[in-house]
């Protein structure tokens, strides 16, 4: 599993920005150490990444191309057998089932995620300093959530006899929810992983949408005020414009993180029931490591990175032409 | 990774038999949870660093992803040297070559290991596993319901039993047996009673066999107890856990396993008074039912280098002595007939024994596990004969389905 950052990538800063060094002019010497200097400090982090990130998906991306179950593992024998991994994959049923579900599945929940994050991330702007420092930490709080706790926590939550979840309805007048069964149909433990899901990442959203207001100038409200503007149209004119850039960004991230949404989903009902929640991540591992087909499983996953990839294609045009935009227009501000 | 090569090369040479040569040296042992008693282990241990002068380490083991932790294990150039294995998933690792022919054990040791237990460590014509103990289902009941309904002894045959079901939905307000569609180990039980196969060879592979009239005929007799209940027939035995709902006290009977009449007494302590087992009628009064016999084999990695010493520990644990003593403190069916006398004062126990000679179990054969995968296909066609599609129509729409997955690459 790759290692998840949550940071929004740094945004181009132009070189220009960057401080220049008022002392004496460095010597010629110098200037050599100066050029390698990044690149030494740069190492440890692309050898961890090369150590934990490289070498598994190289490794992965070889045993895609392999017959490796338990025979084969227990014998340490290598068996190739080129692309037999994938044609039998892209011609399962199966896998294409379960390929809708995840674009279905995250398409869902990153459009609530988004929405909810930026109601709140809204709401936080109009909030006074100490209703906006409760709420801040609650979600730093339920961000920081540890995805194993959480998700046990919510298991807890949605038990099927001793449950809060079921008590409560129950105490409302939902009588037939007492003992609800929240893992038994494919729709229920979708709503549960969903929840879950969306509320371990809206913090993210919220906080950074936030971030985002206080750099809209107060005067462009007075002036839009001026000209007469409601709320709405405030929102529309000045404070969506200076939203975009970071929307796209957390959606951008939003939709790697749902797609590839591993613990959550299985913790919650190991894909069940009858395999009926199980997305691409998922799939991959149930196929094998579950079922010892550890080259199938490898090819699965693979595709799934493709797949990821193909989705994001388009959208990663927009961030970068945004981001071009952006310079552009900052440049023309500057000059 | 893939280079290291292990091959199972003891030294035997420098070897003699007897305690010395075992000295300094330590067995481990891979056993599942729960499968170990206390007092048990302790005697064996004893036992066999007292024979070997060899030191006895257990490892317990807990059931999530097992399978994979075994086949890791026995890659490994220091596996474990004795494992517990689930008799059905045996004839896997048996395949892969990663398992010690023990058929010198069999000879003596293994003599009078009761057959039908012994069935899942053969593969192939080899012993590679020794039956070490299995629980079987028995008709689990409610004494009070059954005297409300008027019913006099215990059933002796098939017909009996559905007579008394019959009783208790008449006279009382009960449910007479909770039987949900997707027990399918019951079916499973039936199965081996009608003397039918799931998997049959053609042309060198092994296909479904799921549309013959014997397993139509097993699923009839289903059909027949799911007729005495209102359990789901989309649900498995699981989902509500069927001793919880026998343990609310208005269920006359349910098919189960001797640890769930614990948890339905758990669940109602009242209860505990009125249970009582009787062994799963057969079609006449001299042959039980057919029961799935799940269980545990012990067996030695091929990549131990320690085979003498593996041995000498099979043939302490397994002995008369211990296996009885298994038996007694567990409540579990022993790997002999003959020592089944330990189960005297164990009511489920005793009425488990019975069945066992003429249990069975799944096909044993490698590519059978991926069949089960749920959604398993035969509760699928459990499912729609209960909903009323015929034998044939139910097994023909599932049969591509395991065909699929019997031909999967082992």
């Amino acid at each position: 599993m790759s290692v998840q950052t949550r940071e929004a990538p740094p945004r181009k800063r132009r070189p220009a920005a960057a401080p220049r060094a008022a002392g004496p002019q460095p010597g010629e010497g110098r200037r050599a150490d100066k050029a390698t200097l990044p690149y030494l400090l740069l190492l440890p982090a692309l050898a961890l990444t090369a150590v934990f990130l490289g070498y598994p998906l190289v490794t992965n991306g070889m045993l895609s191309f392999q017959n490796l179950n338990m025979t084969q593992l227990i014998q340490h024998v290598t068996e190739w057998n080129g692309f037999a991994n994938y044609t039998d994959t892209l011609s399962n049923e199966e896998f294409w089932r379960v390929t809708l579900r995840s674009v279905i599945f995250t398409a869902v929940n990153v459009v609530v995620i988004i929405v909810v994050g930026t109601l709140i991330g809204l709401l936080l702007a109009r909030l006074g300093p100490r209703m906006r420092l409760l709420l801040s930490v609650a979600l730093v709080l339920a961000w920081a959530m540890p995805i194993i706790a959480a998700t046990t926590v919510y298991q807890w939550l949605f038990a099927q006899r001793f449950g809060v979840v079921n008590w409560v309805l129950a105490e409302l007048g939902f009588e037939s929810m007492a003992d609800y069964n929240w893992t038994g149909t494919q729709l229920s433990t979708f709503f549960v992983i969903s929840l879950l899901l969306v509320w371990t990442s809206v913090p993210f959203v919220a906080i950074n949408l936030y971030a985002a207001t206080t750099t809209i100038a107060k005067e462009l409200y007075e002036a839009a005020a001026l000209d007469g503007a409601g709320a709405w149209q405030s929102f529309k004119c000045v404070t969506l414009p200076f939203l975009k850039p970071f929307l796209l960004v957390a959606t951008f991230l939003e939709i790697i993180w749902i797609f590839k949404a591993f613990p959550h989903v299985f913790a919650i009902n190991e894909g069940g029931p009858n395999r009926l929640t199980e997305t691409l991540p998922v799939y991959a591992f149930v196929e094998g490591v579950g079922g010892q087909h550890y080259g199938t499983g490898a090819a699965i996953s693979v595709l799934t990175i493709l797949i990821l990839l193909a989705l994001m294609a388009y959208y990663l045009r927009i961030v970068l032409r945004q981001e071009d935009a952006d310079e552009t227009e900052n440049d023309g501000e500057m000059a | 990774m893939l280079v290291v090569n292990v091959a199972a090369c003891g030294s035997d040479d420098d070897k003699k038999d007897g305690p010395e040569s075992f000295k300094g040296q330590t067995l481990t042992l891979w056993a599942m949870d729960g499968s170990t008693p206390e007092q048990w282990t302790k005697d064996v241990k004893a036992a066999f660093e007292k024979k070997t002068g060899a030191k006895l380490k257990l490892e317990v083991q807990q059931w999530n992803g097992i399978q994979q932790k075994i086949t890791t294990a026995l890659s490994e150039s220091d596996p474990p040297d004795v494992i517990e294995v689930g008799n059905t998933q045996t004839p896997a690792y048996a395949a892969t070559g990663g398992l010690a022919d023990l058929s010198d054990l069999k000879k003596g040791l293994g003599k009078d290991w009761t057959p039908s237990l012994n069935k899942s460590a053969v593969y192939d014509g080899k012993q590679y596993a020794a039956p070490w103990f299995a629980v079987n289902r028995t008709v689990i009941y409610n004494k009070k319901i059954w005297a409300e309904a008027g019913i006099k002894g215990i059933p002796k045959t098939r017909q009996e039993f559905f007579d008394a079901l019959e009783k208790i939905e008449k006279k009382t307000d009960a449910e007479p047996i909770y039987m949900p569609g997707q027990n399918w180990y019951f079916l499973d039980g039936l199965i081996i009673g009608q003397d039918a196969d799931l998997v049959k060879k053609k042309g060198g592979k092994w296909v479904s066999n799921l549309a013959d009239p014997k397993v139509g005929k097993a699923m009839e007799i289903y059909k027949k107890y799911a007729s005495y209940s209102k359990a789901p027939k989309n649900k498995d035995e699981a989902t509500p856990q069927q001793a919880e709902v026998f343990a609310k006290g208005r269920t006359g009977a349910f098919i189960g396993l001797s640890w769930e009449a614990a948890t339905a007494i758990e669940a109602n302590k009242k209860l505990e008074k009125d249970i009582g087992y009787f062994t799963i009628p057969g079609e006449t009064a001299d042959k039980p039912e057919g029961v799935f016999l799940g269980g545990s084999n012990l067996a030695v990695a091929a990549g131990s280098e320690k085979q003498e010493l593996a041995k000498e520990f099979l043939k302490i644990a397994l002995s008369d002595k211990f296996e009885g003593a298994m038996a007694k403190e567990s409540g579990v069916i022993p790997n002999k007939t003959a020592l089944q006398s330990n189960l005297k004062g164990n009511p489920a126990a005793e009425a488990a024994a019975p069945a066992v000679e003429n249990g069975g179990l799944t096909p044993l054969i490698p590519e059978w596990g991926a069949v089960e995968n749920p959604p398993n296909p035969i509760k699928t066609y459990m499912t729609s004969v209960l909903n009323g599609k015929s034998h044939d129509t139910a097994a023909k729409a599932v049969e591509d389905e395991m065909n699929k997955r019997l031909a999967q690459k082992q």
